[in-house]
């Protein structure tokens, strides 16, 4: 009786709120107080598809969406991206008959790495996808082995976990889990993999079981690469999903060394995410032929890149989330490799947008370095933070008489719009973004 | 002028971008004609203190601070024959906890300390991240910072500031913050500590000064836009105060 009182509840309000246009976590608060064990008696799906990490989720679950529709599957999933077990329960509620079935082929989620272990306290997915756990947001996150026992309460022996071997710290999921019941993805070593680090810190300088110096024979990106502890022997494991080549200049990857696919978005990052994909809907059925389809058209709609024009300017904005220094490090190497003659602004006007911090620690581990290159001529530092950025870059290789600095970022448009014709470049957050845009003619 | 920073860990108990400090502290004394040697230990080193006028360790994860410590109590009586000469150390973030007589861990676990002073570190399953205004007696300008732990340090019976009018003390909210005893500081403020707050690497500069027997000059040097940076950082800080509940 409950169950249908909680299922009409969160139905309602979602259909109140759906005319108000307000949030979607709401309906599944209500729906939990009325039942709180609400989702472990609905009637799910026979797959239930989860995906967590630092850095991804959100493009991951979108595309295994697009993959598994078009294999003619009914997906549940949190479009909207409410990720706590609030927002899980509204989708699921809502997606319900009143009987309490759920009324799809597979649920899909996009789970907080914070909360997955309320999420699924109630039900357990079949498969769980962890893509990576890096330096992200600090100050909510606290640091990545943190957020691995945060992860760790939400895993189930009966589900499979589908992980980044790539990852030393993701890859120690498995260590207490039935190895039948663990997939492994990765990249093998190719064009892009180094011998060195690069960056200026290292993750997976230290075992994270043992925490002896690690051994890498490659590395693709920050720690993400090939690895063997030889004090504990805490290896990347042999991968059942491979990127068996890989050609980003080009924009090509084979998996499996069969499947050819074109990339939309020319980013290591876009490179896991497709393997992650790709392993989700491999175990749950899909052919390859259906995968390769799908993402070969896949548009990447995430807004990261947007082109404007300001005065005779062609600009790029590149969005990262402050406090991401993998994903800042990523948009400043997309610059680096660009060759036509160029002007980099970097705006740091308000750092977190939920704790308003001054907290610029998170500057120190991003690898400015990669903006002293022949084609980049100024070095733009603006917003409140200026002078942070400022300091910062006094201890990069970017020469001092490149750099300007000012606190306005009006005046830094002026100042393009009114003189110069070369490419710019801008490096911001999400939050800084339109401050900038607002100023300028979008494309 | 010749001197020897000492380096501890920098691979991992690097958390929140430490090496910063190294980086700004030698600068500051660069510009003053001193020739700087930074050296370095991992774990698997002996660390050479007989040499080191400055001790420095950063944060790390709970699990890496712990290795740290297996890393470094061997190695105890180096380090104390170093502190007992004089030379000057900063352990910043959970760096700190190493110094006292234990940490108890999260799952109750006990790990004698370094035992230079008597206070206890107890571990806790939540993280406090939280902005920083600390004031100490050394020196007159408050210190910004920022504070990502997740323990109490009980028992510290001279702390390095006394109040904070933003952020959690040792053991409660605005209360007393890390610790000092001689040229031995540390507090739980993370990060580059020393590049937001030009009058902390200042008071460094001048204690290291001393213990080498030099002249001290008259005026420090003042590097481009640090003060700025500071200034900016305190006044949104100090909007902050009061506001932190509300929000
Ligand atoms: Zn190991």
């Amino acid at each position: 009786m409950r169950l249908i009182l909680a299922i009409i509840v969160c139905k309602l309000l979602r259909f109140v709120g759906g005319l108000v246009g307000k949030g979607s976590s709401l309906p599944g608060q209500f729906a939990l107080k009325v039942c709180p064990d609400v989702l472990g008696r609905v009637r799910l799906p026979a797959h239930i598809i989860a995906v967590t990490g630092s850095n991804g989720k959100t493009s991951t679950v979108e595309m295994i969406a697009a993959i598994l529709a078009a294999d003619g599957r009914r997906v549940v999933y949190n479009k909207e991206g409410s990720n706590q077990i609030e927002g899980v329960a509204t989708l699921i509620l809502s997606n319900c008959s009143l009987g309490g079935r759920v009324k799809g082929d597979v649920l899909l989620l996009e789970s907080d790495e914070r909360y997955a272990r309320h999420t699924f306290r109630y039900f357990h997915p079949t498969h769980f996808v962890i893509t990576n756990l890096y330096r992200d947001q600090l100050t909510r996150n606290g640091h990545p082995e943190w957020v691995y026992d945060a992860i760790r309460p939400a895993i189930f022996p009966e589900t499979t976990l589908v992980l980044n071997a790539d990852d030393p710290l993701v890859s120690c999921f498995a260590r207490d889990h039935e190895p039948d019941k663990v997939k492994w993805f990765g990249l093998e070593q190719c064009d892009l993999s180094t011998k060195e680090h690069h960056g200026v810190y290292h993750d997976g300088a230290r075992c994270p079981v043992c925490k002896g110096r690690m051994e890498y024979s490659c590395y693709h990106y920050a720690h993400i690469g090939h690895y063997t502890c030889p004090s504990c022997g805490h290896r990347r494991h042999e991968t059942e999903f491979a990127v068996t080549n890989l050609d980003l200049g080009e924009g090509t990857l084979t998996i499996n060394g069969e499947t050819r696919i074109s990339l939309a978005f020319k980013s290591i990052y876009n490179v896991y995410n497709i393997l992650a994909a790709w392993s989700a809907c491999a175990l749950v059925g899909v052919a390859p032929s259906v995968m390769a389809g799908v993402i070969n058209n896949y548009m990447l709609k995430n807004g990261r890149m947007l082109t404007f024009t300001l005065g005779a300017h062609r600009g790029t904005l590149l969005t990262s989330k402050h406090e991401n220094s993998v994903a800042y490090d990523t948009n400043l190497a997309y610059i680096a490799a660009m060759d036509r003659p160029c002007t980099v602004l970097v705006i740091v006007d308000s750092i977190s947008r939920k704790y308003f911090t001054g907290e610029t620690s998170w500057l120190w581990d991003i690898d400015f370095d990669r903006l002293d290159a022949p084609h980049i001529g100024k070095v733009m530092l603006y917003g409140k933070y200026c002078n942070d950025l400022a300091v910062r870059f006094k201890y990069s290789r970017v020469p001092a008489d490149r750099i300007e600095v000012g606190e306005s970022i009006a005046t830094a448009a002026e100042s393009l719009r009114e003189s110069g014709e070369e490419d710019v470049y801008v490096v911001t957050c999400f939050s800084d973004r339109d401050k900038l845009l607002a100023l300028t003619q979008k494309d | 002028m010749e001197l020897t920073m000492l380096h501890l860990y920098p691979d991992c108990m690097s958390l929140y971008g430490e090496y910063a400090n190294i980086a700004v502290l030698r600068r500051h004394l660069e510009v003053l004609g001193v020739s700087v040697t930074v050296e370095t230990a991992l774990f698997e080193d002996t660390p050479d203190f007989e040499r080191a006028d400055f001790l420095y360790m950063g944060a790390g994860t709970e699990r890496t601070q712990k290795a740290a410590l297996t890393a470094l109590l061997p190695h105890r009586e180096g380090l104390k024959a170093a502190i007992d000469r004089g030379a000057v150390l900063l352990f910043t973030g959970n760096a700190m906890e190493l110094l006292g007589a234990s940490v108890t861990d999260g799952a109750g676990k006990v790990w004698p300390g370094l035992g230079f002073a008597d206070f206890t570190t107890q571990e806790l399953d939540r993280r406090a991240p939280e902005d920083v205004i600390a004031h100490t007696a050394l020196w007159d300008e408050g210190v910004v910072g920022f504070m990502n732990k997740c323990s109490v340090t009980r028992g510290v019976e001279t702390s390095l500031f006394d109040r904070l009018s933003l952020g959690f003390g040792n053991e409660k909210e605005g209360g007393p913050e890390g610790y000092v005893s001689g040229n031995v500081l540390a507090t739980h403020i993370t990060g580059p500590v020393l590049v937001k707050n030009p009058a902390f690497t200042d008071f460094l500069v001048r204690r290291l000064f001393e213990v080498k027997g030099w002249e001290t000059p008259e005026m420090l040097p003042v590097l481009p836009y640090e003060r700025e940076a500071y200034e900016v950082t305190l006044r949104e800080l100090t909007a902050r105060i009061g506001k932190k509940q509300e929000s």
